[in-house]
């Protein structure tokens, strides 16, 4: 069952506002069924349909028979009429006689009329055929052979049926009784559960983010270049995204409002609803340039540093890069933790955020930057000692982040930020 | 008659720790009657506390039970050794907590479960300092 | 050192863990306690409403009077509905056949009722009549259904759980720190929770 959803218990946190047993029970209870349904169901088919199919086709004995009579029977069913061929024949099994009415093995009905007068018509009154008949019983026989594909689609629901209260009652017998550190021990030791895939970082440093992202771009002047934190591209885009979709709806009704008054017949009750959602629009319009010009005009900021991941206590060189064409009040780089925490109670969900830490690495004031020379500059980056580690968990964040804050003379200020990640000293006082 | 107790001590009375070092200590399991203990967990964890929803991971985790042949003996204290990880150390920040602790849970066979736990201090990381209001 | 009382062990007593429904109890007015709510839920068919604003403690009250229901002989279907859910996290037929498994004259307490479209109210409360489910929902606004409590937030309300959360901390925060944060929230009380939280922080200095 979901998780999303539990009887007697709250859905966040470790307190039950009620018996814990008993909500057990009933899930179980609940998956048991599904399960039971599923075997019954799965039975059901393979007993009715699936074996007797292939025994037809591995089993039965093969004669000669004779057509005496055919017929095209109708069944009324809840869903219409239905169909299904019957054929009379008679044939021999040893020296024995028999005469049986006959369709496939399934006995099955079907509300495609055509299809079954075509099956129907295969056959002729008088004619010779060729038919199989049960060994154990001669008076089961059939005269065609082969495999039904709709009941291989049919095992797909007891199946899953199956799949889903099986995978219930297990998970609740595993869970029975067990409490939150057993359950916890059980998902194995401290891991991010599938958040990241570099193994061996995780193993070594648990809830530390791996640094592969990182360090997977070679640097020009330091070993590497760290990646920009893709928030902002991320948002301009969707930005841009919400903008065209937005503007393009307004247009359509625009035109209709604006045809209206060159004709001379304005529709004001279309112009009055209509003006609201076109200065929203306009607005868009204006935020997207801004961010634009944020994004474009001040050039790309480039930043690069000796190694990667950081520890306590070393210290680290850096280089910046920042394009464009610029009039500068200060340009700063700095290096920022921010604690971040999520809580979910009732119809909030509030994530929290808290800057912790805020190093300034290097800061010029009022300068220019020049369109095709950049400012490029060196520093060092002193992690200080007992600094706390990088730290990711399902609710709580500590990251760390290298910002460049720019105040651009009559340009909106920027801000661009460089995750970083830092480890714990490593035990034994292995250096890296 | 006292309420059923778990103690827990740390060898050497140790609270701060650093990553790799041993934690090791004994837990005691205070007036209860022999024969009337079902299981017995030891845990060592760490937990987040804070303006955020809890989160939990076990470092280290034992289940003693007497379904699976364990002689378990409240008369005399069980103990514990476990290697402490390289992290998450422990952090007292803003917003944001993360404590380590070791955790005994006694499972009775009749009445409610006793829980004993001892705090402990992972790693020397500094605390955030704060700007006052 | 077994387990550790609340505030005693270096925590943040208005830490989430302390604050969250379930860990505080609810303080009622005077005159008013778990057992007068649920009598008006039975006079009202086992069918009412908790109805306050945002973090006024409704959730709170939930935790409170849920066992006091069990306790009465009726069993508990409960569901949390976080913002943007609009509709309950099972089909239909799951709630109500608890009714034929759990003869006990189940109720369906819903926190965050307000979530649902009415459409889906109305049917739900149809269902719950037609097959004798009692409904207990909280909601910021009135739904329709008899009130059973409305939760409102007050400075002898914020004291009195403040006092209880600082029991291992006297002097930490004063009346008038409450107040003056009261002043800035309003009826939310989850927030004056968490600014009282940073709060703590620095008078304490942050110390671990």
């Amino acid at each position: 069952m979901s998780r999303s959803f539990r009887i007697y218990q709250k859905k966040r946190g470790h307190r039950r506002t009620g018996s814990g047993t008993l909500a057990g029970l009933g899930e179980t209870l609940f998956f048991g069924l599904f399960l039971l349904g599923g075997c019954v169901g799965l039975v059901a088919i393979l007993a009715t349909l699936v074996i007797p199919e292939w025994r037809v086709n591995n089993e039965f004995g093969e004669t000669t028979c004779v057509v005496r009579g055919k017929e095209l029977v109708e069944e009324n069913g809840t869903e219409g009429p239905a169909y299904r061929p019957e054929i009379t024949i008679e044939y021999q099994v040893d020296a024995e006689r028999f005469s049986a009415k006959t369709s496939d093995i399934a006995w099955a009905s079907s509300q495609d009329r055509q299809a079954q007068q075509a099956a129907l018509d295969q056959f002729e009154v008088g004619g010779q055929y060729r038919c199989w008949y049960d060994p154990l019983d001669p008076q089961v026989v059939v005269l065609v052979r082969g495999y039904s594909w709709w009941i291989w689609l049919l095992l797909i629901i007891p199946i899953s049926f199956i799949c889903i209260g099986g995978g219930g009652v297990l998970y609740r017998a595993w869970h029975w009784g067990k409490s939150a550190e057993r359950r916890a021990a059980s998902a194995g030791p401290i891991s991010l559960r599938g958040r990241d895939s570099n193994g061996e970082s995780q193993k070594a440093f648990p809830t530390v983010p791996s640094p592969t992202d990182m360090t997977n771009s070679p640097g020009t002047t330091l070993r590497f270049r760290l990646p920009i934190s893709s928030s902002a591209i991320f948002g301009l885009i969707v930005l841009l995204v919400v903008c065209v979709l937005w503007n393009t709806i307004v247009a359509v009704f625009l035109v209709d409002v604006v045809k209206g008054f060159l004709e001379g017949r304005p529709n004001w009750i279309e112009t009055f609803v209509v003006t609201p959602f076109a200065l929203v629009g306009l607005f868009l319009i204006f935020v997207l340039f801004r961010q634009l010009l944020i994004t474009t005009g001040v050039g790309p900021t480039l930043l690069e540093i000796s190694n990667h991941p950081l520890y306590p206590g070393r210290t680290y060189e850096l280089f910046l890069s920042q394009a464009g064409r610029l009039r500068l009040h200060s340009l700063e780089l700095s290096m920022v933790g921010t604690e971040a925490a999520r809580y979910r109670q009732g119809t909030d969900t509030r994530t929290e955020t808290r800057c912790v830490h805020r190093q300034s690495l290097f800061r010029r004031e009022k300068f220019e930057i020049h369109g095709g020379v950049p400012l490029e500059v060196r520093c060092r980056l002193d992690v200080p000692v007992g600094i706390m580690h990088s730290f990711k968990s399902d609710n709580n964040e500590l990251n760390w982040n290298l910002v460049v804050d720019g105040k651009v003379a009559g340009w909106p200020d920027y801000e661009r930020s460089f995750p970083v990640v830092i480890h714990p000293e490593p035990s034994g006082g292995t250096r890296p | 008659m006292n309420d059923p107790l778990v103690t827990i001590r740390f060898d050497g009375n140790g609270r701060v720790y650093s990553p790799g070092d041993i934690l090791s200590g004994e837990y005691r399991l205070e007036a209860f009657s022999l024969g009337r203990i079902r299981a017995v967990e030891v845990s060592v964890l760490w937990y987040t506390e804070g303006k955020g929803d809890e989160d939990m991971a076990v470092h280290e985790f034992q289940r003693l039970s007497v379904d699976h042949g364990d002689w378990i003996d409240p008369s005399r204290p069980g103990r514990f050794s476990v290697a402490l990880p390289n992290s998450p150390l422990s952090y007292d920040g803003a917003i944001l907590k993360i404590c380590w602790c070791v955790r005994v849970r006694v499972f009775p066979r009749k009445g409610k479960q006793v829980v004993g736990q001892r705090s402990f201090v992972l790693g020397n990381v500094s605390a955030v300092e704060l700007v006052q209001s | 050192m077994s387990v550790s009382p609340p505030g005693s062990d270096g925590g943040n007593p208005f830490s989430t863990r302390r604050v969250r429904p379930g860990a505080l109890p609810y303080f009622f007015p005077a005159g008013e306690d778990a057992s007068a709510v649920l009598r008006r839920l039975a006079a009202g068919g086992w069918r009412g409403q908790i109805v306050g604003p945002h973090g006024s403690g409704k959730s709170t009250l939930l935790a409170a009077l849920l066992p006091a229901i069990e306790k009465s002989g009726r069993r508990v279907i409960l569901v949390e509905l976080h913002d943007g859910q609009r509709r309950l996290p099972e089909k239909g037929t799951f709630y109500f056949s608890k009714k034929v498994e759990c003869p006990l004259f189940p109720v369906l307490v819903i926190d965050g009722y307000e979530q649902l479209p009415w459409w889906r109210r109305l049917l739900l409360e149809r269902r719950c009549r037609r097959h004798a489910l009692g409904l207990l929902v909280t909601s910021h606004r009135s739904v329709g259904l008899p009130e059973v409590f409305q939760t409102h937030v007050d400075l002898l309300l914020v004291n009195k759980i403040v006092s209880h959360l600082l029991a291992g901390w006297p002097g930490v925060i004063a009346t008038e720190d409450i107040a003056a944060c009261l002043a800035r929230h309003g009826d939310d009380l989850r927030e004056a929770l968490f600014e009282l939280y940073d709060l703590f922080e620095q008078r304490r200095g942050g110390a671990g």
